[in-house]
């Protein structure tokens, strides 16, 4: 079958391809954190709950890793978007 | 800064149970939910629940979703935050709130992580035209929203999620052209395969989406079978063509806030995916902080319900809460869950506890006193059931394919022409050992038995059986009807479960349908008893020849 993998979406957030993905697998990246800081994949507003398993199995795949293997991106706070509005709100209000 | 004594982060159905318990043992908790109102996933569920009375069974998810708030409303132990998605959980314990659009920081003495699950999705060309679902969008359209969401749809994936949404997409009035799964064998409850079955929808096990195609939406998809190895058979592609694909491919634990408040996590493969290290009160290796549900491996609602309550009777415990009372509640939960993980269908979580048990004990968190919760045998719970094969689920039964009973496993359970002759008996057509009990309690004269446990399959005792028709309605997968044979010289009348639009009347012909949908005949219906209020499936008694009396098994409007 032909490459489709321009029209495969695996970071809906950040449009971000197959074909994107397996690129930068294919120029030396190993992690899902490296990937992530090139392609933006993970960093839009689901963060990463549904492209993270899909790059961690190209991963899985390309490496002959397990699964287990794999390691994860680090999770850090806030877990969801939220507007910076809201942040310089909360400052204000508890420093005056 | 807002300080509570227990914080349950997220409403579904363990965070709702974990309140509660925490609540009744005199703990004061804050309720976060992200969404508009509490209930999580239960509020789409409009199919009635497995396991036993304790986990509500027979009730409809929708239906406990409300019960459960309802309860947690009026508890004066229990606030309530809506619109309220948690941020983070810092290392000082810090839990910081979107709370209905503004900033909260809350400091709680202890915190319950019930974040639930996300759906998994695929890769595959097309996959981001409008149209590709998952099947919890499809779930919130049509039962939180009342939006039809599609005409035509391909359902990809034949776990439970997969059946039902397809079971509730074509009471909905949608046509499913196929079920699709990738495993040779369906991985949801056979009874629930068996019910799309009879409404028409194929089930095709091996077999994989390749494409989605479309200009501005989905117009189709092409799907393939799949050889040993997972990979696509060349020549087997075919075209679907549908209006929405829907994906039904399993579910990730939401794991975020642990992995920021620094517990000790796992990728487990039995449990779907990384999850928290918990010990057998569900407390993680960070002190205070307790996982409840999918987030720490993905299960059925059913041990969501009973994982929040002991996570909650723990917190309370551990808040010196509760008394003497609290130890034999946490035992009781343990109990439950060794229950409903006892079967067949619980062996992967098993396998994925004994695994989470020996993390536990290497980073010191388990308190060897108590029995885990899945230790069945230890708390006298039949679990050698688990190896035990009944012949009717050996692999080599097309049921497990098919969903539809082969006749061999018919034979097993038809009553014998004796008791047919003697007058009208039921039919119990469940064939797998599925943690369900509601029949047994269904049955006023002690016909249905499972001797071992709920795991067991449905045993009836024919002399017994009066075939009143209680247990149709109260059975949750709609597997029991009830034939008299006497009916008429040349008619039997069987009584059939129905769950459709519309209701068939008294008086009318309808089409008798096979266990594949495939229209036998037009018979007269000769009663409808309805459901009721709150169990809602009514059941028709149809008059059908004879000879087809074991063939008809549903009922369709003309």
């Amino acid at each position: 079958m032909e490459n489709r993998d321009s029209e495969t979406i695996v970071c809906r957030c950040e449009d971000v391809t197959r074909e994107m993905i397996l690129a930068c697998i294919a120029d030396g990246y190993e992690t899902l954190d490296e990937i992530k800081r090139v392609t933006r994949a993970g960093m839009g507003p689901c963060q990463g709950r549904t492209c993270r398993q899909l790059i961690a199995a190209e991963l899985s795949r390309h490496y002959g890793v397990s699964m287990e293997e794999v390691l994860m991106t680090t999770f850090r706070p806030p877990a969801k978007p939220i507007s910076l509005g809201v942040l310089a709100d909360a400052y204000a209000s508890e420093n005056g | 800064m807002k300080a509570v004594e227990v914080m349950v982060i997220g409403g579904g159905p363990a965070g709702l149970c974990a309140a509660l318990s925490a609540a009744s043992l005199g703990a004061k908790v804050l309720l976060a939910e992200r969404d508009g109102t509490p209930g999580g996933q239960l509020v789409k569920q409009t199919h009635k629940f497995f396991g036993s009375e304790k986990q509500y069974a027979g009730d409809r998810g929708v239906h406990i979703a409300q019960m459960l708030l309802d309860k947690a409303r009026v508890d004066s132990n229990i606030e309530i935050w809506t619109d309220s998605a948690v941020l983070s959980i810092y290392e000082d314990g810090v839990v910081t709130v979107e709370h209905e659009g503004k900033h909260a920081k809350v400091k709680p003495g202890r915190s319950i992580i019930a974040t639930g699950a996300a759906e998994k999705f695929l890769s595959f060309p097309g996959n981001d035209l409008p149209g590709v679902y998952g099947a919890g969008a499809v779930q919130t359209l049509m039962n939180v929203s009342g939006v039809k969401p599609a005409e035509r749809v391909l359902m990809v994936g034949a776990g439970n999620i997969g059946l039902i949404v397809s079971y509730q997409l074509a009471q909905a009035g949608v046509k499913v052209e196929a079920v699709i799964e990738g495993a040779a064998r369906i991985g949801g409850y056979l009874v629930h395969a068996s019910k799309i079955r009879r409404a028409g929808i194929p089930i095709m096990t091996r077999h994989t989406i390749l494409e989605a195609f479309g200009e501005k939406q989905v117009e189709g998809a092409v799907i393939a079978q799949l050889d040993d190895n997972w990979l696509p058979v060349a020549g087997t592609e075919r075209k679907i063509a549908c209006d929405a694909i829907c994906l039904a491919v399993g579910l990730s634990p939401l794991a975020e806030l642990a992995w920021q408040a620094g517990c000790e996590m796992a990728y487990i493969k039995e449990l779907s995916g990384h999850v928290p290290i918990v010990n057998e009160f569900l407390e993680s290796t960070i002190s205070g902080i307790y996982c409840a549900g999918d987030v720490s491996g993905i299960e059925e609602a059913s041990a969501a319900m009973v994982e929040g309550r002991l996570a909650g009777i723990s917190v309370a415990v551990s808040l010196g809460h509760g008394g003497g009372a609290a130890e034999a509640m946490q035992r009781e939960a343990m109990g439950e869950l060794g229950e409903l993980r006892a079967g067949l269908m619980g062996r992967h979580i098993r396998e994925g506890l004994a695994k989470m048990d020996s993390l536990a004990a290497e980073f010191g968190i388990r308190n060897s006193e108590f029995k885990t919760p899945h230790a069945a045998a230890e708390l006298g719970i039949g679990c050698e059931v688990q190896d035990i094969s009944i012949s009717a689920t050996s692999p080599a039964s097309a049921l497990f394919s098919s969903g539809v009973p082969a006749n061999e496993d018919i034979a097993k359970i038809c009553p014998s022409d004796e008791r047919f002759a003697a007058g009208p008996v039921a039919v119990v057509e469940c064939f797998q050992e599925i943690p369900c009990n509601p029949c047994v309690k269904a049955c006023n004269r002690g016909a249905i038995a499972m001797p071992r446990d709920i795991n067991d399959m449905p045993a009836l005792n024919a002399r017994l059986c009066n075939g009143c028709g209680r247990c149709i309605p109260l059975c949750p997968g709609l597997a029991i009807f009830v034939i008299d044979m006497d009916y008429g010289e040349d008619l039997a009348l069987v009584k059939l479960p129905y769950e459709y639009v519309p209701i068939p009347k008294a008086g009318q012909l309808a089409l008798g349908l096979d266990r594949c949908g495939r229209e036998l005949g037009r018979y007269e219906v000769v009663r409808v008893m309805p459901g009721g209020k709150r169990n809602m499936t009514h059941t028709v008694a149809l008059a059908v020849p004879k000879e087809l009396a074991m063939e008809v098994r549903a009922v369709g409007v003309l």
